[in-house]
């Protein structure tokens, strides 16, 4: 039932996606906690915790300051999760190279949830104008309900980027499928650590920490000396 | 007149929802004055209220954590405004001089040093399998901005104007710093663990993975240019899966 799928999807999309900025911002919007509770409701929590892996550290280095707007890997994790999901039933390819395939299509297409995200603040402003306008009729009613509605376009932004994933995805991956299910066999894994240290690099490269390069190193050897040794 | 302990909840609550009208031209201006109003209607007769209600509708930015200190004092102000007592500043200009250092201070700690933090240690349960990984990132994530979000708001109103020494003897800067080192710390555990765990599935020699360095500092440089996350990604995949294939080719040859 790709439909019931696509609407615990839609849900989740919608609750994460308030998180990164209209509300609360306790980090459910993070990959780590978007895409292993969207695969939980779908009854697959470990393919989400794989997603949440692959995607968490890729973009955590781009801080929402002032008016950046980062990628939005949130609704990346959470397309990315229900499309391996519900097309894993569908093409009966319960695997890792379908996972990581909806991935490498789901993370281009994260940048569209800047565009959305983008029009929903520039939408605000005119919530903003009609506020100041109720203020001077002295409606406070009014000037409360406009902020509101703010909330309501920083829904459809996350609906929105959330839709474009999942039906690009939908039309593109089983058409290529069977042309990359191949190739991606005999990468699969190491795919699968990149992501992750793809974005550790990212991090590394870009934090204002002088000693980071230093500190990094020294932790990885170590680290890495003590697992090969004990 | 002081607020009752009910409004003061009210407006708390009404913080989580600060950036919920979130724009490019007064960006938390209308969530401020939105967070505000239970209290400002408390203090303030009609007349009076929509003057100080345009006042608060300006331009507003400061980090979403520390807001609630800003939005207590300002409250306390308001409240020796209303009783015609001498301010120690003018409420605009104390919210202008607060909220861009709250800003910084609130981006490098929390977004910049304890979120990689709290994912670096989630992380390692995640990828052991632990489903109850994101559960440790919210918890070990959240308990911090909580406390802010709460005692800033209560040392605030409290304090008044002078909240502002409560943040500054918490020496958070240092605090940020702190967080991102131990950040690259747990990330540089984590990238090891991930790289040998790799290493031994598939049954190579466990040495080869202090290689890894090299293509993790280079990708790193390469991102402090300017390259994007995002190309780095695909570039990376691409290479990776060509190989792949080219090493599936090399070794059905030498069976042959």
């Amino acid at each position: 039932m790709i439909a019931v799928d696509l609407l615990f999807g839609a849900l989740v999309s919608l609750l994460c996606g308030l998180d990164r900025t209209a509300l609360l911002q306790v980090m459910i919007s993070r990959p780590l906690v978007a895409a292993p509770l969207v695969a939980w409701l779908l009854g697959e929590p470990l393919v989400g915790l794989q997603v949440g892996v692959m995607v968490e550290l890729l973009w955590l280095a781009r801080l929402p300051v002032g008016a950046a707007i980062p990628p939005d890997d949130t609704q990346v994790s959470i397309a990315g999760t229900v499309l391996a999901i519900s097309l894993g039933k569908a093409l009966h390819a319960d695997s890792l190279e379908l996972l990581l395939l909806c991935l490498l299509v789901a993370i281009p297409l994260g940048k569209v949830g800047q565009f959305f995200d983008h029009a929903a603040r520039q939408y605000n402003v005119r919530l903003l104008n009609r506020a100041e306008t109720a203020l001077a009729n002295g409606n406070l009613f009014a000037v409360e309900f406009q902020h509101l509605r703010g909330i309501l376009s920083f829904s459809l932004a996350a609906i929105g980027t959330y839709s474009f994933i999942v039906v690009s995805g939908l039309l593109l991956i089983p058409l290529c499928w069977s042309l990359v299910q191949h190739p991606l066999e005999h990468s699969s894994s190491w795919l699968q650590l990149a992501l992750p240290l793809v974005g550790v690099a990212v991090i590394l490269g870009t934090i204002n920490v002088s000693r980071a390069l230093t500190l990094f190193c020294a932790t990885f050897g170590t680290a890495f000396l003590l697992m090969w040794l004990v | 007149m002081s607020l009752s302990r009910v409004t003061r909840i009210h407006v708390w609550f009404r913080m989580l929802l600060l950036q919920g009208s979130w724009n490019f031209e007064r960006l938390q201006g209308l969530g401020f004055l939105y967070a505000l109003l239970p209290a400002l209607k408390k203090i303030y007769r009609r007349e009076e209220l929509l003057k100080v209600g345009k006042e608060h509708l300006s331009y507003f930015n400061t980090h979403p954590y520390l807001a609630p200190a800003v939005a207590a004092a300002v409250l306390k102000l308001e409240e020796q405004r209303a009783a015609k007592e001498e301010l120690p500043v003018a409420i605009s200009d104390f919210k202008e001089m607060v909220a861009a250092p709250y800003a910084a201070i609130g981006d490098a700690l929390f977004w910049g040093g304890l979120r990689p933090l709290a994912a670096g240690i989630a992380l390692f349960f995640a990828a052991k399998g632990i489903l109850w990984a994101p559960v440790v990132f919210l918890l070990l994530y959240n308990a911090v901005p909580i406390w802010f979000r709460v005692a800033g708001f209560v040392r605030g109103y409290r304090l008044g104007v002078q909240s502002v020494e409560f943040l500054q003897r918490h020496r958070l800067p240092d605090w940020a710093i702190h967080t991102k080192e131990a950040a690259i710390v747990v990330l540089g555990g984590f990238s090891a663990f991930l790289v040998f765990q790799q290493l031994q599935q598939q049954a190579l020699p466990s040495w080869l993975g202090l290689f890894t360095l090299l293509p993790m500092i280079m990708l790193g440089l390469i991102a402090r240019k300017g390259v994007s996350t995002l190309m780095l990604t695909l570039l990376t995949a691409i290479i990776i899966v060509l190989a792949g294939l080219f090493w599936a080719d090399l070794t059905s040859w030498v069976a042959l």
